[in-house]
């Protein structure tokens, strides 16, 4: 029992990580239908500007992490602008062009912090929680806590503001949402730059918890990615379940399938994916080519 | 127009991106009196960068030297980095491309897996390669070609055993090691090392060279309360494997190779975390002998840097290889790599003599880490 809930609590902790992850896949393929193969890049970016700022300027974490969504958000304003020509013309290309941001970024990280990366101190000081037996880190809290309360108010904004209401219509319809006046370039523009946030959140959330190098994007991509697909592509519930689901089932495919784990973990996927295309969510994907 | 000139932007962006990067461009057409020509084969990006890039200087500084004492006979050594990035792969295309351009030897790689990649096809081309890789699977291969920096897994894990068991009557074991070539190494060499002692371990945790979250695994291993973790993996996630361990209330002491002797697992562990944990290394520290102090001071003078295992690893790799070339008067082949096998050195990590399987070094000392730093064990 032990084991179980401890494991729950490791698959809980990076599954809130998957899942900001991947609702930044997501946002940006719901208002454009792209899958943006530069989200794990950014995620990198956003960890090393959370602790740089953190580490040599002595931020305080908070204060960091505000700063690596300003960076990153840059990052996706920048992204955007130079793939909105393509808007609506070749998707192909704009997916190709993301991978060559997505490459570009690391060779970026790679030129300005170097290529060995650095491990990052807990910003919290006090240890673990022991509830019965069960030793619950107080970072992992954090994480889970802060993972939470992006998630609400990524859902107040779509919800409930003008923005958000603008940025779900070009979402259902494009063409409609520009005949009754919204500008589709800049909710296009917004929606990357949310999901560059969400990554620097990412980012700065698992750097004190994994080491910060030019390359960890790769695998916290591509486990975001698997997220997003396994909940729904484009559902943000979606993405907050199936990064929740993936991380869970890593964590226990780790347990009980040792060496096999990742294999086990991809089969699964492969399984839930093959019953259910359109993923646990089932929403109508999102088609703009 | 607009559309087509992005498309061909957009093209070019991916080109460049997929472009080799920082790997230098050898030359072609080295003749017998132009320069001789070395390559180094390390990752200088990813995960592993920071031992290729140790390895690099370690081998920069013993060519330098060399270079400046008059060469080779007369003839300057040119070294070429090549990026293998610590993927086998890349470290396969590497191989073709060093035995491609006339290289004469290959010092490198720091990892394994890609000198395991790399090797058949070295050893085709006839060049030698002196490696810092150590699992046992590069001494089976039995290659006349290739030559180990430093002892192999095994007897890093037997001293390591010999420690913990024989004099410290450790009997309560567990083990988490990474199924990749240098943790499978580790994890078969120290469980048959347990076993001839009748020592079996409480746990035997494998975990992925990916994995991150070791949760599940550390939990079962709480459950039978070792005394002490084997931790058979690369630096970083042997430090994070470290922290995590902490975090989950395992007291016990953490025992490894070589990578628990680095401050990038030290770091990523925690200072406070890594402290205590038992090193098996051929090199401690840089004050354990005058000649490795007198390496260290002038490594720092050079690279601004503390020097440490890998870069001292590297550095006796690459003189060894002046060495030889001086007796073979810069030619490679087999009669390169005879020479090597020949080449009796007292070197930064020990008395290298090579054996039948390219074996360099056949002892290790035992280490504690303290602040971060790994201080002989009999001084602590």
């Amino acid at each position: 029992m032990q084991v179980f809930l401890q494991t729950l609590i490791g698959g809980v902790t990076f599954g809130a990580v998957y899942a900001l992850v991947a609702m930044g896949f997501s946002i940006v393929y719901r208002t454009m239908g792209l899958v943006n193969f530069a989200h794990g890049s950014v995620v990198m970016i956003g960890a090393y500007a959370a602790s740089t700022f953190y580490m040599t300027t002595r931020l305080p974490f908070a204060v960091a992490i505000v700063v690596a969504i300003a960076v990153t958000g840059l990052i996706g304003l920048v992204i955007e602008r130079f793939l909105r020509p393509l808007e609506n013309k070749d998707f192909t290309l704009m997916l190709i062009g993301t991978i060559g941001f997505g490459a570009v970024l690391e060779a970026g990280a790679v030129l300005i912090w170097g290529a060995t990366g650095h491990a990052v101190p807990s910003p919290v000081a006090t240890g673990p929680l022991d509830v019965a037996g069960i030793r619950v880190p107080t970072y992992s809290l954090l994480v889970i806590a802060v993972a939470a309360a992006a998630t609400g108010l990524l859902a107040l904004f779509l919800q409930h503001t003008k923005r958000g209401a603008a940025m779900q219509a070009v979402a259902m319809d494009h063409q409609a949402a520009t005949a009754v006046g919204i500008h589709v370039g800049r909710s296009n523009a917004l929606a990357f730059a949310i999901g560059a946030g969400l990554a620097a959140l990412a980012g700065s959330l698992i750097g004190p918890m994994l080491y910060v190098n030019p390359t960890m994007g790769g695998t916290l991509g591509i486990k975001g990615f698997a997220a997003a697909m396994l909940g729904g592509f484009g559902s943000m519930p979606g993405a907050i379940v199936g990064g929740l689901a993936f991380g869970l089932l890593d964590s226990f495919a780790a347990g009980n399938f040792q060496e096999y784990s990742e294999l086990v973990t991809f089969l699964v996927f492969a399984a839930v994916v093959m019953i259910r295309p359109t993923g646990i969510f089932g929403e109508a994907t999102v088609n703009r080519a | 127009m607009h559309f087509t000139r992005f498309s061909i932007a957009a093209a070019a962006l991916v080109a460049l991106a997929a472009c080799a990067p920082p790997g230098q461009q050898a030359e072609q057409g080295a003749t017998a009196t132009g320069p001789i020509k070395i390559a180094n084969a390390n990752a200088q990006s990813g995960q592993l960068s920071s031992l290729g890039q140790w390895e690099h200087k370690g081998v920069k500084l013993a060519i330098d030297e060399a270079n400046k004492a008059g060469g080779i006979n007369g003839r300057q050594i040119q070294l070429d980095l090549f990026d293998s990035q610590g993927d086998p792969t890349v470290g396969t295309n590497v191989a073709r491309k060093i035995a491609a351009e006339g290289y004469v030897a290959m010092l490198g790689t720091a990892e394994s897996a890609v000198t395991l990649a790399m090797a058949p096809i070295l050893k085709d081309a006839r060049i030698p390669n002196i490696t810092s890789g150590q699992s046992p699977k590069l001494a089976e291969l039995k290659s006349p070609f290739l030559f180990l920096n430093a002892p192999t897994s095994v007897t890093f894990d037997e001293t390591l055993a010999k420690y913990l068991v024989d004099d410290k009557g450790h009997k309560k074991i567990a083990l988490i090691s990474n199924n990749g070539a240098y943790g499978a190494g580790e994890h078969d060499a120290f469980l048959s090392s347990l076993r001839t002692r009748n020592v079996t371990p409480l746990a035997d945790e494998v975990v992925t060279p990916d994995q991150k979250d070791f949760n599940a695994n550390l939990a079962k291993i709480r459950e039978q309360d070792p005394e002490v973790l084997f931790i058979g993996a690369e630096e970083v996630q042997s430090g994070l494997i470290a922290k995590q361990a902490r975090e989950l209330g395992i007291k016990a002491v953490f025992a490894g190779g070589a990578p628990v002797g680095t401050d990038v697992y030290a770091t990523t562990a925690g200072l406070k975390n890594a402290e205590g944990t038992v090193v098996s290394s051929p090199y401690l520290s840089n004050d354990a002998t005058p000649e490795i102090k007198a390496f260290a001071e002038k490594y720092k003078a050079a690279y601004h840097e503390e020097a440490r295992m890998h870069v001292a690893k590297a550095y006796d790799g690459a003189s060894i290889l002046i060495e030889a070339l001086k007796q073979t008067n810069g030619a490679g082949g087999q009669k390169l790599a005879d020479a090597i096998r020949g080449v009796k050195r007292a070197g930064l990590l020990g008395d290298y003599a090579y054996d039948a399987n390219g074996v360099g070094i056949h002892e290790t000392k035992i280490g504690l880490v303290k602040d971060g730093k790994v201080v002989p064990e009999a001084a602590s």
